[in-house]
């Protein structure tokens, strides 16, 4: 008697594959197209920050941390010295705190443009993702102006900002908010109104609430699994309590509404800049820290809302001036755990836009 | 008023399960020794109003003399925060894995396995996550050695399937 099967196929994806965001590789079980089990693997950029920050004074560790999510590489400064100054006691002047805030949340939507432009772009939408890319251009243009880096921004210090932004970056700002509801209208109706993107998305990957919630999942996955949960809502940090905005929930628990929710996150973060660029007083950008830091011996840990997810520092210190043990709870790392539980059972081509809408980077997976 | 509540029954279970309880910047801490690590944590993800049942964080510690297992918990749905610290035997380190609690323990537990040897016992794949399979030494211990990688003479087997 024979049993008319298919073979089974193992297939190794990665670490060289243009779907993925970096080297991350997964072996993929097949059976004709169908994942019967999928492994990932990572570790292929593990550069051992939390042993490097050992070994390294508080204020030397914050160019490191601009490695880790590089696409929003502000909100890794932030959380980092946040931590430090939490554990210091420091507060800071209110203009850098305003001025924190403007640049976190301009490198969310320029974290948001990107994911939603390779989500894209796996589909094979080669036009959304070069208009991303266009008006992304201007947020890494005013980078450069403030900092002189396009990526790695690294202007945050501990009790401060390192410098003011110039005087060209308020009318650069100005003119890219003015041009936001325009870019989005055109996001809407070259990506999501798109039938083609529709299918490939709608009802692709389901991650139910429960499950969101026991597999410790963060970010825009859980808020598009119905969980209203943000770290700027939930505990505030910073200033975040002084604003008005929303915390958008989609309840659609599939790879299109882990999309789209991303959009309506842009929508908020311009909210809150505008609501920022209105308010921020004048005044000194850096608060009298001592020359030397040595924070005193005690233990923090401190959250903020990553563009991916909750990005945690934990941080002990044993009165010396290195930390004990730095410790980096990394959002995509953790949301990577779904993976091999949703993509049981969808195509090959399925696996490719769930794994997208994860908007994983491996510079924030693999430390 | 959250926390006042959530002290207090914090304080009968460390009683019951012979822990300590300490104050960290406003978040509570308790200490347990490893043994109890699931029975604490159980009682602690069920505790009435005040749940803690969101695992944000697992990470292991080496405190020279013994390894530390750190749990930051809080939940979805309220204020609550609270760190549960588990000592492990540097000798011999061993403790109960948590992911029949929270499946999301399952990567968390595989790094500091891969980082300072702890052993957890029930998981599911207790496999290297960032290193390679043989690795030799545990990078985030404090006795290290951290010399060139030439040195170590390092050989790399490849495995089926990989």
């Amino acid at each position: 008697m024979t049993i008319e099967k298919t073979e089974e196929l193992l297939l190794n994806m990665g670490p060289q594959h243009p779907s993925m965001h970096g080297l991350f590789r997964m072996v993929v079980n097949l059976e004709g197209e169908t994942v019967t089990k999928l492994v990932p693997k990572v570790g292929y950029l593990h550069r051992g920050m939390e042993k490097l920050a050992e070994s390294r004074t508080y204020s030397q560790f914050i160019p490191y941390t601009d490695r880790l999510d590089y696409l929003a590489s502000p909100h890794n400064n932030w959380a980092y010295v946040l931590t430090v100054e939490k554990l210091m006691g420091v507060e800071i002047p209110e203009r850098a705190e305003y001025l924190r805030v403007i640049f976190g949340e301009l490198s969310r939507i320029a974290s948001h443009q990107v994911c939603i432009a390779s989500t894209a772009l796996d589909m094979a939408g080669w036009s959304l993702w070069s208009y991303a890319f266009r008006d992304r251009e201007r947020i890494c243009d005013m980078y450069e102006m403030t900092a002189g880096s396009r990526l790695t921004v690294n202007n945050m210090r501990i009790g401060g900002m390192s410098n003011e932004p110039p005087a060209e970056f308020w009318p650069a700002l100005q003119s890219f908010l003015d041009d936001t509801p325009e870019m989005l209208e055109e996001y809407y109706g070259m990506f999501f109104g798109n039938e083609i993107a529709q299918g490939r998305l709608k009802s692709v990957g389901i991650l139910s609430k429960e499950l969101a919630e026991n597999l410790s999942i963060t970010g825009p996955v859980l808020r598009a699994s119905g969980v209203s949960f943000d770290v700027r809502k939930a505990e505030p940090y910073s200033i975040y309590d002084r604003f008005d905005f929303d915390v958008p929930v989609r309840t659609g628990c599939d790879s299109y509404d882990r999309t789209i929710i991303r959009m309506d996150e842009i929508v908020e973060s311009i909210k809150i800049i505008k609501q920022a660029v209105r308010d921020i007083p004048e005044g000194p950008i850096m608060a009298k820290v001592p020359k030397v830091i040595k924070p005193p011996v005690g233990e923090v840990y401190h959250r903020v809302e990553n563009p991916k997810g909750e990005l945690g520092f934990y941080i002990v210190s044993d009165g010396t001036t290195k930390p004990a043990r730095v410790r980096i709870r990394p959002a995509t790392f953790i949301n990577l755990q779904m993976l091999p539980i949703v993509c049981l059972g969808w195509k090959i081509q399925d696996v490719v836009a769930i794994f997208a809408t994860l908007d994983a980077v491996l510079g924030e997976v693999d430390k | 008023m959250e926390n006042k509540l959530l002290k207090q029954q914090v304080e009968e279970l460390a009683t019951q399960v012979n822990g300590e309880v300490e104050e960290s910047f406003g978040v509570l801490v308790l200490k347990v020794k490893a043994p109890s690590i699931i029975e604490t944590l159980t009682a602690v993800k069920n505790l009435p109003n005040t749940p803690c049942d969101f695992l944000h964080d697992l990470c292991g510690m080496d405190l020279v003399d013994h390894f530390e297992v750190v749990y930051q918990l809080s939940s979805l749905h309220g204020t609550q925060l609270l760190r549960v610290k588990a000592i492990v035997d540097r000798e011999k380190p061993v403790i109960d894995s948590v992911t029949s609690l929270w499946q999301g323990a399952n990567f968390l537990e595989r790094e500091a396995y891969d980082m300072f040897g702890i052993t957890f016992k029930g998981h599911p794949n207790l496999k290297r996550i960032y290193m390679w399979d043989d690795f030799e030494g545990y990078p985030l211990r404090k006795d290290y050695v951290t010399e060139p990688i030439e040195v170590r003479n390092i050989t790399r087997t490849r495995i089926e399937g990989e």
